[in-house]
């Protein structure tokens, strides 16, 4: 092994315990016998049987699975319809506009956000009376909004790498735009947009501040318990939950991964094939 | 070469009486300030197979894509059998084409492929099947119905897009460098089915290709283009022996230019004197033009003879030293420089396996040619 080489080994190791060294702890901790989190009593798995048993919990997991399955799936509705735009329509009127738009909710600070959508949320019930309150309907439609950000990132890169003369051919062969749409684009994007929702998915799942800001009475998420948990003092069952999560994540981006891969590998066919640059088409 | 012959009888186009089956009338497509395609006009009749020849930016593919419907002419009218296409979209039209890249679809099998066109018309089901059935025997694909495009080669591809392109049964059938991703024995192969899939069918096939070889192979007609311009419209051996500008001179084939003044025009005979040549060009025909006028002379390198001995009976003649030889198999090309300094190709056939008194390098040799073999070309 040369030197270099053994260096390279070594860095990368090092990055890896650097990223994932908290994360190991607690998954380890989470399997602690003891009640106090920093001291190893033995192994056990009780903490996961206690917290199948706490009501609060199981009631926040599965209204975190319902926001992120509803808010990932508006997302990738409104993410595609707004990658295809940017993608297909060369030039309109606020083209500029709407691209800055949609990636500005990847970088605006989630505080941001929040009080912006919670201000929204308020006017528009006063004004509409629409929606009525705050609560899960409220927090779907904030995380489909960032959400919506992040499909059209990943929809807008296999849309551009999309051979244009596959739509082309299908409207030759006599389909109608919208026809091309559902028949060809859609299908060639598809993993994109698998990936695109389980990314706004996991992003949902993920996120306090934002739900926050616009939750009301009887809407609290995962994140929110677990922080307000934590706050009283970190007990080992949050452990468990938080590896519980750890895991799901994990398995969300595999699928994700592995989606990509394929597309990569299939994208010969799809991608434009060297074109011979000839003419201004 | 007799099959050719054969095959020019059988594709020469129908009734040029009847009238056009296309008619591309003045044409002129801009992007911006660029001129893409400048003022094209031209008749293609039925069960032809034209080819649009030219280089990149010559404006052939544009051209091509306003026949589909995907560009729209900035002026000028397309007719086809008759029917201006003015604001017909593509999937009204009833042209179909097969894309450069082919374009299949890469979620559906071969099959799905070439029967979305008539699922699209809404054909009966029962009928699709028997129509693709059809289909994939004529590109001989059967047993290939099942595959994915990715688990094919570029030659099956190739044939699964032009299935995909006929299957609708099109009077007009445009292809944008169809066999431009193959290999070269495999293009030489497809060239000859290509042609004979055409003739069964009797479609009018447009062809764009930058490719000159394909194009004389294939089209009963060919057009070539610059600069957006169709420079000459004319049947392969009218293009390649009658250029009518020095530019188609050089873009089809290899020419031996010649610079020169007109000395004498008669009836008969014309002569240039050029000063590149060292001599006065003798032709065997009388040419338009006035005495003086600067003109070019294109001689193809097939058409002049080399050798060691003088050759008293052609009509130019001139000497010179061999500077280069390549030997491709079939025949010789020899580079010979002139007295003026002015090199020559001149190709010869390789007849005798090895001649004893072979030409080589640094020889001193007398080319000639006769008064036919030249062409007049504007400087």
């Amino acid at each position: 092994m040369t030197p270099s080489s053994l260096f390279l080994r070594i860095t990368a190791w090092l990055g890896f315990l650097f990223l994932y060294a908290p994360i190991a702890s607690l998954v380890i901790f989470s399997f602690n016998e003891s009640k106090l989190v920093t001291v190893w009593g033995g192994f056990s798995t009780k903490w996961y049987g206690a917290l199948f048993r706490d009501p609060q919990i199981l009631a926040a997991g599965w209204i975190s699975l319902k926001i992120g399955f509803f808010s990932a799936t508006i997302a990738v509705v409104i993410g595609t319809l707004a990658a295809y735009v940017l993608s297909r329509f060369s030039r309109f009127r606020g083209r500029t506009w709407l691209s800055g738009a949609i990636a500005a909710p990847l970088v605006m600070p989630d505080v941001i956000i929040g009080l912006s959508l919670l201000l929204l949320f308020v006017a528009m019930e006063h004004l509409f009376g629409w929606p009525q309150g705050r609560g899960i309907l409220t927090i779907v439609i904030a995380h489909a909004t960032f959400g919506a950000a992040y499909v059209a990132v990943v929809a807008q890169s296999r849309l551009v790498g999309m051979d244009l003369s596959l739509e082309e051919a299908a409207e030759d062969l006599g389909a109608h735009p919208v026809r091309v749409f559902f028949d060809i684009t859609l299908p060639v994007i598809a993993p994109a947009l698998v990936s695109g929702w389980l990314l706004a998915f996991t992003l949902s799942l993920d996120d306090l501040v934002i739900a926050s800001f616009v939750t009301g009475p009887g809407a609290s998420t995962l994140p929110m318990v677990i922080f307000s948990k934590v706050r009283l003092g970190v007990s080992p069952d949050v452990n468990a939950l938080a590896t519980l999560v750890i895991g799901i994540v994990s398995i969300g981006i595999l699928v994700a991964a592995s989606n990509l891969h394929r597309a990569a590998r299939d994208k010969e066919d799809a991608a434009p094939s060297h074109r011979t640059n000839e003419d201004m088409s | 070469m007799s099959e050719t012959t054969a095959q020019t009888e059988i594709r020469s186009p129908t009734d040029p009486e009847s009238p056009p089956f296309l008619q591309i009338r003045n044409i002129t497509k801009r992007f911006g300030a660029f001129v893409a395609v400048d003022n094209v006009s031209l008749d293609i009749h039925q069960g032809e197979l034209f080819c649009l020849l030219g280089g990149s930016g010559s404006g052939k593919s544009t051209l091509l894509r306003m026949l589909s419907g995907f560009e729209t002419p900035s002026s000028g009218q397309i007719l086809i059998a008759g029917k201006d296409q003015a604001g017909v979209p593509p999937y009204k039209r009833d042209t179909n084409m097969m894309f450069q890249s082919y374009a299949l679809f890469p979620h559906m099998t071969v099959e799905k492929n070439i029967a979305y066109g008539l699922k699209r018309e809404g054909v009966p089901r029962a009928e699709i099947a028997t129509r693709v059935t059809d289909m994939l025997s004529l590109v001989k694909l059967n047993g290939f119905a099942a595959r994915k495009p990715n688990q094919l080669s570029g030659g099956q591809r190739q044939r699964v897009a032009l299935a995909r392109s006929l299957i609708k049964r099109p009077k007009l059938l445009l292809l944008d460098e169809p066999l431009g991703a193959l290999d070269k024995k495999l293009r030489e192969e497809t060239q000859f089915e290509l042609i004979k899939i055409q003739e069964t069918l009797g479609v009018t096939f447009v062809v764009v290709t930058h490719d000159q070889e394909e194009a004389m192979t294939l089209s009963t007609r060919m057009g070539v283009m610059a600069d957006g311009k169709l420079v000459q419209v004319g049947a392969p051996h009218e293009i390649y022996e009658y250029p009518r500008s020095r530019f188609v001179a050089e873009f089809i084939g290899s020419v031996n230019i010649f610079e020169g003044r007109i000395e004498q025009d008669g009836e008969d005979h014309a002569v240039i004197g050029s000063p590149d040549a060292g001599m006065g060009i003798y032709l065997s025909h009388g040419i338009t033009g006035t005495l003086g006028q600067e003109v070019a002379v294109a001689v193809r390198p097939e058409k002049i003879r080399i050798g060691k001995s003088p050759m008293e009976d052609l009509p130019n003649t001139t000497q010179g030293t061999v500077d280069e030889v390549a030997y491709m198999g079939n025949l010789s090309v020899f580079h010979v420089r002139l007295e003026t300094g002015k090199i020559i190709s001149v190709s010869q056939s390789n007849l005798v396996r090895s001649p004893e008194d072979a030409i080589t390098w640094g020889d001193r040799v007398t080319l000639g040619w006769d008064g036919a073999a030249s062409v007049v070309v504007p400087s």
